[in-house]
């Protein structure tokens, strides 16, 4: 049995930020993992804003953080040492119906104090933004937003809460929780942990982790999502965030210019579907919306779609609930129960919230050696061609191209795979590699024996992302 | 700064024999750069035969081509380094090279582009479904095959019925593999009438027209796909266990994306459009490199 002061339950973004704060703290922390890799549940699909905050109802916690946490985020970014753009964002109406919508939106963060917001003509927005519809009939311009790559950030934050003694337990899967005079007993398809308390940050399946000793207050409806990715070489890309406030009051739709240069357009919306499988139907949603607000664009430069899971939380009489739920059933036990957005932007700050809480219910001391610095993966891509070739002349893997289209060196990829890339998507999510037109197909391989040779198994063992997901013919594929 | 009068970036059929063509016309300052570290591009993985008819004669492989253009290479002085990427390109007319053994920066009089075509994915046709393992591009699956002698699944469905898809539909029954259908959208096969008759009437490889592959099916690895009828919207299960798209190439001209027409700069082979078959790449190469080699003894 293992013995631990905190227990933090899901490896996604919310628990990566949780286990960071809580480091802040001289506890002694595990966080565990259902799965092989850390970021590959709800963390790993969705929209990539970096929200300014004006959506939200005044007096909540959710509008309080949002504001809060986007003004945080480029220290957050810097620390973690994560690419953050903050493009800024416009949110564009068709007709007077939606003008009102967001002016409302403009007023309501006004009263929330989120700086530079605009109200935009259609004419003023289009200037700003060429590549906006002749039909916008008005803009909410709101400089804050920006774009960071969700699973680049848990990533960074899991990687710096390691370096400050958390201990990560993957493949570790909560199946029971019990009381003891000390805490909580968690037993795990591994090892049994005692502890003092817990954070349950399990994605999806919080309602039911939380539903393993305690009653939990809500359910968690889920629902899926669809998008597209556009290349970066695409045409009539937008520099800013676009969002569509329909008419009628419909879904909305996104257009980001992510990190990597790419556009990501979405999402759709299908209730009551729990399913990572992309739909026909959600793709033409996102085509037709994507050609109404952003007609230039041409949608040929697709060279991925892919689906989303929305952790919808629900009382449990089936009304849905719009405020976060932080739920602490008794002390030392606290639930992030059905988080979505804008959980990506609010991460570090429900992270902190918890962890501050937690700290005085066991009246944890700071710690002194807590390092908040974490450095990514040195990308030779990024560097002038000075410091470049000082970086081959030290290391040769440097000078060696595998995934041709986004630049990522051999060097990188030994990199990923040393900070616990176990699968290609694994080293996808660490060096970028296969984020590029040719998704892949032309790196796969190489990244593949690199893998086999890192990991020490057969060629034929290595997996895309997770088991069951050989790539070659399982075990029979020769070494 | 190094200098060279005439870089060319990629060493397939097109850039070997611009290179080549470049030095008979004079030129001595020839420098030809591939990432690859063996010259011929494409060609060694193409095992089968059917190379060369009209330069060399007779029908070789891919790897026996090669060693022709090869040897026209050995025996002029061009410079070639293999397992070099170039890395970008300047109008000021310098290029950045990256290989194990550094990084450098060229100057160049001349540039020909011999980058050949890349292949276009599954990912672009946004078809419904999961994201499986188990879906290679007919390039990949015939590198693992060919080069590497890895094993991919053993029942398999090939997604375009160009020369790509035909001759891996062949490659995948001598592996002993099991190829459950080509599926094409048109109403005839895409690729050269040859290679229809060798590869998949030879071995009666089932060819399905007017369909496409509508939706993947299986988590994590894939278990099949639903196959659509476009005439009459009919669609079907198709079990498989691996799923390869021959759906067409690209040229690949990365390296010059926003550039004008520069006086400096030629294409040359599948960069400049799409070739079939290899002698015509070569061809193109060595017109490309004679005239440029011309222009620089001037
Ligand atoms: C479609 C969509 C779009 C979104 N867009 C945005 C946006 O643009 N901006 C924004 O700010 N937010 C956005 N969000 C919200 C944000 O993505 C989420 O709030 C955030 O990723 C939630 O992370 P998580 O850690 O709760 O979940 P996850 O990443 O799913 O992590 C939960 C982890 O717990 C693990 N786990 C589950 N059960 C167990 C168990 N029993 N034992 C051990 N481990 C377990 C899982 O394997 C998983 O790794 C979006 C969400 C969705 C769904
Ligand atoms: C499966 C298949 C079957 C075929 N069958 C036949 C056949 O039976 N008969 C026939 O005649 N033809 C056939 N062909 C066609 C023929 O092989 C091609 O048309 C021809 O080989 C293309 O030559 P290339 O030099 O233009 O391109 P490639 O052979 O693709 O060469 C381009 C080179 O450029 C390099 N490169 C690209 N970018 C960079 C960079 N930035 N830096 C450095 N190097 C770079 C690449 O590594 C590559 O080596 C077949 C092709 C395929 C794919």
């Amino acid at each position: 049995m293992k013995d631990l002061d905190v227990v933090v339950i899901g490896g996604g973004l919310l628990g990566c930020l949780a286990a960071r704060n809580l480091c802040r703290w001289n506890l002694h922390i595990a966080l565990l993992e259902a799965r092989e890799d850390v970021c590959t549940g709800i963390s790993r699909a969705n929209t990539a804003i970096v929200y300014p905050g004006y959506d939200h109802k005044p007096g909540t916690l959710k509008s309080e953080m949002c504001v809060r946490a986007n003004a945080r985020f480029d220290a957050l970014c810097q620390e973690l040492d994560v690419p953050f753009s903050r493009c800024g964002s416009l949110m564009v109406s068709f007709g007077e119906k939606a003008d009102a919508v967001l002016r409302k939106k403009y007023e309501n963060g006004l009263l929330l104090g989120v700086p530079g917001l605009r109200m935009l003509s259609g004419e003023e927005a289009r200037k700003m933004e060429p590549a906006l519809a002749e039909g916008v009939s008005s803009a909410l311009y709101a400089p804050t937003a920006g774009t960071v790559n969700p699973w680049e950030l848990g990533i960074a934050a899991c990687e710096n809460a390691t370096a400050n003694g958390v201990e990560l337990c993957l493949n570790t899967c909560v199946l029971g929780i019990g009381r003891t005079a000390k805490g909580y007993r968690i037993e795990t398809d591994q090892e049994v942990f005692s502890c003092r308390a817990v954070v349950n940050c399990s994605g999806l399946s919080a309602d039911s982790v939380q539903k393993l000793l305690f009653p939990t207050p809500v359910y968690i409806a889920p629902d899926a999502a669809d998008y597209l990715i556009l290349d970066k070489s695409a045409e009539n890309k937008p520099a800013h965030i676009i969002q569509y406030e329909p008419e009628d009051g419909g879904k909305g739709f996104n257009a980001v210019p992510t990190v990597e240069g790419s556009l990501l357009l979405g999402p759709s919306e299908r209730k009551n579907e729990v399913d990572f499988a992309v739909s026909k139907e959600g793709l033409s949603f996102v085509r037709e919306r994507a050609a109404r607000v952003l007609p230039g664009l041409n949608l040929q430069d697709t060279i991925r779609s892919f689906a989303a899971v929305r952790p919808n939380p629900q009382h449990p009489d089936g009304s849905s609930i719009g405020s976060y739920v932080i739920d602490n059933p008794d002390s030392g036990f606290w639930s992030l129960i059905g988080i979505k957005t804008p959980g990506l932007t609010c991460a570090d700050e429900l992270g902190r919230y918890v962890a501050d809480r937690l700290a005085a219910e066991l009246c944890a001391e700071e710690r002194p050696g807590f390092d908040p610095h974490r450095v990514g993966i040195r990308r030779a891509r990024d560097l002038p061609l000075s410091e470049r070739v000082v970086l081959v002349q030290e290391n040769a893997a440097y000078g060696e191209i595998l995934c041709h289209c986004e630049g990522v060196t051999k060097a990188e990829i030994l990199e990923a795979i040393r900070r616990g890339a176990v699968s290609v998507d694994g080293v996808k999510r660490r060096a970028g590699s296969g984020m590029g037109c040719c998704q892949g197909s032309r790196c796969e391989r190489a990244v593949m024996e690199l893998l086999a040779a890192e990991l020490g198994v057969p060629v034929g063992a290595v997996r895309k992302d997770g088991p069951g997901s050989e790539i070659l013919e399982g075990s029979h594929g020769k070494n | 700064m190094e200098r060279t009068e005439l870089l060319i970036v990629g060493a397939g059929a097109a850039g070997i024999s611009a290179a080549c063509a470049a030095w008979d016309a004079g030129c001595r300052d020839v420098l030809l750069a591939d990432r690859l570290p063996y010259a011929g591009g494409i060609l060694p993985q193409c095992i089968h035969e059917g190379f060369g008819l009209s330069a060399f004669g007779s029908e070789l492989t891919g790897p026996a081509y090669v060693e022709r253009l090869a040897e026209g290479l050995a025996q002029r002085g061009v410079r070639f380094l293999p397992g070099k990427e170039v890395l970008a390109v300047t109008k000021e007319k310098t290029a950045v090279l990256s290989g194990k053994g550094g990084v450098e920066e060229i100057r160049f009089e001349r540039l020909i582009l011999a980058t050949g075509s890349r292949e276009r994915t599954v990912g672009s046709l946004s078809i419904a479904g999961t994201r499986p393992a188990g879906i290679f591009t007919a390039g990949q699956a015939q590198e693992m095959i060919n080069l590497h002698h890895w094993r991919l699944g053993s029942q398999v469905v090939i997604l375009g019925s160009g020369d790509m898809g035909m001759i891996l539909a062949r490659r995948f029954t001598l592996e002993g593999k099991q190829v459950l259908a080509v599926l094409e959208q048109d109403a005839h096969y895409g690729g050269l009438a040859r290679n229809f008759h060798r590869c998949i009437e030879a071995y009666q490889i089932p060819i399905r027209y007017r369909c496409t592959v509508r939706e993947i099916h299986g988590m994590p690895r894939i278990t099949g796909v639903t196959v659509e009828a476009l005439d009459n919207g009919k669609s079907e299960f198709l079990p498989c266990d691996t799923l390869v798209t021959a759906i067409g190439l690209v040229p690949e001209r990365e390296l010059i994306r926003g550039f004008e027409k520069e006086p400096w700069l030629s294409l040359a082979g599948n960069c400049s459009r799409v070739y079939e078959l290899a002698d015509s790449a070569a061809a193109e190469g060595a017109k490309v490199g004679r005239y440029v080699g011309k222009q620089l003894v001037k």
